[in-house]
């Protein structure tokens, strides 16, 4: 038998070959015992009830009665959280794509400075894109207090970790030849990054950066449950207060930020490409 | 104007690229280097643009010892010494004027060309440069845009704006068809004669050789195996670098 690679001394592969298939089906019926074993402990670790659902059917049924129609007197009073879920969204994005791109820079192989700097900025992109927007958004509260800006904060740092990522693979799978060109001329490192570089890649980055923007309006809904303003803050209370008149109002606020949002950056993304 | 000496390199994984290599280009000379594949032609070429430095001998650029600067007496040096790739190596997204303008630069520093601006005055002159090698009305054409001769001519272009002694080329037509391949050595040919400028330029077209150059440097093994002007360029000679290489 002539493969490409000798495996004439490997014993599993002699097993394999002498098993005549048995072997081949005993680890098919292994791989599906496991796959079962996996989905069963995860259905016990859940807890899961089906008949909890049947059970609380009534109670569900009761809330979207409660829920409907939807309080359209609230309508003025929602506005401004919602502008504040948009613009938070608007901030965090911002300042993370602003923080990202040098940090990007310093943490792509083919153009960082020193493999220390590189080390160094790839750590610091790990750590915030590891740590979640609602884990920074109650370290920023903690820090500066309840409101939007801890929530334009924790969007910040967690898209600089995202974006740098990004933007760092990016400008490793670039064409170096322009690069490498434009420093042969004697331009200056920094007229290589805005000359070569940045044109290079920018296509790209505001592509990532809008697709950014997009999840982050996503996201800013939710920092509102933990008091970094917004629209989810005004859908907690009204939660709270049983109001489910005005929940189910805000929820369609939130469907159409969400839903336009998605749009204008798909088509913004379009136009880019 | 370009004077090499005595130029070695050896690779870390001790390969010999480079042995002993002399040779000289003048303003207004065109010298053609052939050479097999592997035979160190290139290396050459990095080693004169200091992107390889060389393990012995000197590399001497208008009167400047550059072999072992760095830094900015490396980026100053450079200023001199432009190099015309095999791929024109443009920012696609730019336009052909601006690609061409940002040969000039190493001589503009300030916080308008550091944030991605480009000098009116280079901008200007760019047009000329454009004009020069016949490509006048694509100014604002997207670079990415271009046909590979045409793109090949910007490239030309923009290391004209480097306002460079040296012209470097390493195969700068090798991807080109016929006409094309013949409208770049034209122009790399009054470069040299009109302009004054010393050009080196890597080939494997033995017949462009004959047509385009002043002398041709053949290379073997990292050695010079001939140096000869044009009217001692005997087919018998160039064809000796080819056959022993095979052999």
């Amino acid at each position: 038998m002539t493969t490409s690679v000798d495996r004439r001394g490997n014993p599993f592969f002699a097993l394999w070959r002498n098993s005549g298939g048995a072997f081949a089906g005993a680890l098919r019926v292994v791989g599906f015992l496991v796959a079962v074993l996996v989905v069963v402990q995860s259905i016990i670790v859940v807890e899961a009830r089906p008949q909890d659902l049947v059970t609380g059917f009534h109670g569900m049924v009761d809330i979207v009665r409660r829920a409907v129609p939807p309080d359209f007197s609230k309508l003025p009073k929602a506005l401004w959280p919602a502008l504040e879920t948009i613009d938070i969204a608007i901030f965090g994005t911002l300042v993370g794509l602003i923080m990202a791109v040098p940090l990007a820079v310093m943490g792509a192989s083919n153009v960082t400075p020193s493999r220390l700097v590189y080390y160094a900025a790839r750590g610091v992109i790990a750590f915030t894109r590891a740590v979640p927007d609602l884990v920074w958004a109650l370290f920023f509260v903690t820090a500066v207090g309840l409101g939007p800006f801890p929530g334009g904060l924790a969007l910040a740092v967690h898209s600089l970790g995202m974006l740098g990522r990004l933007f760092a693979e990016t400008i490793e799978h670039m064409d170096m030849g322009p690069i490498d060109a434009l420093s042969l001329t004697g331009a200056r490192p920094i007229q290589v990054f805005t000359h070569g570089i940045i044109p290079s890649v920018l296509p790209s980055l505001l592509g990532i950066s809008l697709y950014r923007l997009d999840e982050n309006i996503r996201s800013s809904l939710v920092l509102g449950f933990v008091g970094a303003g917004g629209i989810g803050f005004q859908l907690l209370t009204a939660m709270n207060l049983f109001q489910y008149r005005e929940v189910s109002l805000l929820l369609i606020i939130t469907f159409v930020i969400v839903f336009a949002a998605e749009r204008l950056s798909a088509l913004l993304r379009q136009k880019l490409a | 104007m370009l004077e090499i000496r005595q130029l070695s390199l050896c690779f870390p994984n001790g390969k010999r690229a480079l042995t002993d290599l002399d040779l000289t280009v003048r303003a207004g000379e065109l010298v053609i280097v052939l050479g097999g594949n592997g035979s160190g032609k290139t290396t050459l070429l990095r080693c004169i643009n200091r992107t390889l430095t060389p393990t012995a001998g000197e590399v001497w650029l208008n009167g400047l010892n550059i072999t072992h600067l760095h830094g900015e007496g490396l980026r100053r040096a450079r200023l001199e010494l432009a190099m015309i790739s095999q791929h024109a190596s443009l920012v696609g997204r730019r336009s052909a004027l601006k690609n061409v303008a940002t040969g000039a630069l190493g001589r503009h520093f300030n916080a308008w060309t550091a944030v991605g601006g480009l000098p009116a005055e280079e901008l200007r002159l760019a047009r000329g440069y454009l004009a020069q090698v016949g490509l006048s009305g694509l100014e604002q054409q997207r670079a990415g845009t271009l046909s590979g001769g045409q793109a090949q001519r910007v490239a030309v272009a923009r290391a004209l704006a480097q306002k460079p002694k040296v012209l470097l080329a390493d195969e700068p037509v090798a991807s080109l068809d016929p006409e094309a391949t013949s409208e770049i050595m034209r122009l790399l040919r009054h470069l040299a004669t009109e302009e004054g400028h010393a050009v080196l330029c890597v080939l494997h077209q033995v017949e462009l050789a004959y047509a385009y150059a002043d002398r041709a440097i053949g290379i073997r093994d990292g050695r010079v195996a001939f140096d000869l002007a044009r009217a001692d360029m005997t087919k018998e000679a160039v064809n000796q670098l080819y056959v022993s290489e095979a052999a």
